[in-house]
């Protein structure tokens, strides 16, 4: 050990390992080969949350899925829900409810609202300002008590949406809760604004992600939008209702994990927007399909295949289901954001960073290493 | 007026042998044999299909075909077009497009051979990325029965505690 040091002292090489049992790193590692301060080569070193989901899924029909699938990511657990939910009703051909499609939108970005204040509190850590870290779990903590209103389960919904609809509507009295907490979340954003010089002198110019590096790795959502690319699928490709509210794309044109940590406080916002609007809007009438509303352990998926892609928090999550006529999906390709973050956009940011930064480098990715693993 | 799917779908078909098919508004498939991957990707690329979505494989065992899928997204036109090309089963080697789509291919492909057992012929690195020290058959191909295999593997018939599995 002593040698090790002696040795760094004078700016030889050294191995590092981040993780995967780092408090900050979550189940995953970066193997990186350091000189002196500076980090010189980074490998991704994922697996430790690999459970063979896709596999999984081709042994259970969907009202099992549904249930795996909040497993895609513990931290955004309704937005994967709505994501396979969406590949079974373009399988079975179903158009669901209107009002269900509504509350699908309405929970998937309180989904990422929270998700996003999760990404919040880890970037905190990540560059030591414990503050922020207690801020956002606190103020986190009031989207958990609605989801544990409106689905029944805190973190994971255990299918709360379903394939046809969602599970069951929104109790009495949902409406003035989920402003109420809107309101707080707000409150939660301008505090985070204030201690904006904590960020700026950590994040700025730091890591900085070219366009054309961005592209070239596969980067998608906020990060890509922080290097300049105006690119959501919410607009691209609508689902659901998001055609019918007005919200903003935010993008940014420095690169770096200060303009990362921007374009995330940014869509909370954003995020806010669309949830008033929707519940504005909120139709009444039933919330899941007839033909659903028993589910049926042994109901046929009709042969065919789709391609079902979503902006969940982290970017581009997509679904490649193929039915063969089963009442089981035949193959399941789930597409999770942070596999292409996690390994060749983190592994090319972390060159040439000092050892303290690696943290904040790897926060400001928003990433979740369970749906890389999947 | 003809949608823009349409129109991009009549253009691919005069310049490469490819069965095409519209599935719905920004939906896309294509299915081309295995010698005009390359020219076919190439060409899809400098239309500005520049994302690279997923990579897939699927394991057709009663054809004893391997289906490989490019699922790429234009920025500029908005449309996902899915290439797919089948494969021999027994000899999967098929020509990488790393030249095209960099790391994220790399990454993608690597993922694959770990899954399928399927070689990618000019990808720098394949190594493991999930599974450590993993001796069986690749995982995901549809004749690797897991729950004999972690019943073989891991569990013991003269164990007591282990033994209800047999039962």
């Amino acid at each position: 050990m002593i040698d090790q040091m002696e040795s760094a002292a004078k700016g030889s090489d050294f191995d590092l390992y981040f993780g995967p049992a780092h408090s900050g790193s979550g189940n995953f590692g970066v193997k990186l080969k350091i000189n002196g301060e500076q980090v010189v080569s980074a490998v991704s070193d994922p697996g430790y949350l690999h459970r063979g989901f896709e596999k999984l899924m081709e042994y259970r029909v969907p009202i099992q899925n549904a249930v795996i699938s909040d497993r895609l990511c513990v931290l955004e657990a309704l937005n994967w829900n709505l994501l396979h939910a969406e590949a079974v009703d373009e399988l079975m051909g179903i158009d669901i409810p209107e009002r269900a499609k509504y509350i699908r939108v309405i929970v998937a970005e309180l989904s990422r609202i929270q998700s996003h204040i999760i990404w919040f509190g880890v970037l905190s850590i990540g560059i030591g300002f414990d503050t922020g870290f207690k801020l956002a779990f606190g103020y986190r903590d009031y989207i958990l008590d609605l989801f544990e209103m409106i689905t029944g389960g805190r973190v994971y919904p255990t299918g709360y949406i379903c394939p046809g609809g969602v599970r069951r509507d929104l109790p009495d009295g949902a409406e003035e809760k989920i402003l109420q907490v809107l309101d707080k979340i707000e409150e939660m954003i301008d505090l985070e604004e204030l201690e904006n010089p904590v960020f700026k002198a950590r994040l700025k110019g730091l890591a900085v992600l070219t366009l054309y590096d961005a592209i070239r790795l596969g980067a998608t959502g906020p990060v890509i939008r922080a290097s300049g690319m105006k690119t959501d699928v919410r607009k691209d490709e609508p689902y659901e209702v998001y055609d019918r509210f007005d919200f903003e794309i935010p993008v940014r044109y420095e690169g770096d994990a200060y303009a990362r940590f921007l374009i995330g406080v940014e869509e909370m916002k954003q995020s806010i927007k669309i949830i008033k609007q929707a519940l504005r809007d909120l139709p009444d009438g039933p919330v899941i399909d007839k033909k659903l509303k028993k589910p049926r352990p042994k109901g046929k998926i009709p042969k065919g295949e789709v391609y079902v892609r979503n902006e969940v928090s982290r970017g581009e999550g997509a679904f490649y289901m193929i039915s063969d006529g089963s009442g089981m999906p035949y193959r399941c390709k789930i597409r999770g954001p942070s596999f292409l973050h996690m390994i060749p956009v983190l592994e090319s940011l972390l060159k040439g960073v000092q050892i303290a930064d690696v943290p904040a480098v790897y926060w400001s990715l928003n990433i979740c290493p369970a749906d890389l693993d999947r | 007026m003809a949608s823009k799917e349409e129109v991009f779908l009549e253009k691919v078909s005069s310049k490469f042998e490819v069965e095409g098919k519209i599935q719905r508004e920004r939906r896309i498939w294509l299915s081309t044999d295995k010698v005009n991957l390359i020219p076919l990707c190439t060409w899809l690329k400098g239309e500005g299909f520049i994302h690279l979505s997923a990579l897939s494989v699927t394991d057709w065992l009663e054809e004893g075909k391997y289906e490989v899928t490019y699922h790429l997204w234009s920025y500029e036109d908005r449309i996902l077009v899915t290439v797919k090309t089948k494969i021999d089963r027994e000899n999967p080697v098929i020509d990488s497009v790393v030249s095209l789509w960099d790391a994220n291919a790399q990454a993608h492909e690597r993922e694959m051979h770990e899954l399928f057992g399927i070689k990618f012929e000019g990808n720098p690195n394949l190594t493991p990325l999930f599974l450590e020290n993993w001796e069986g058959p690749p995982p995901f191909r549809k004749d690797f029965n897991w729950r004999e295999y972690v019943k073989e593997k891991y569990y013991h018939k003269d164990d007591d505690t282990e033994r209800v599995y047999y039962d």
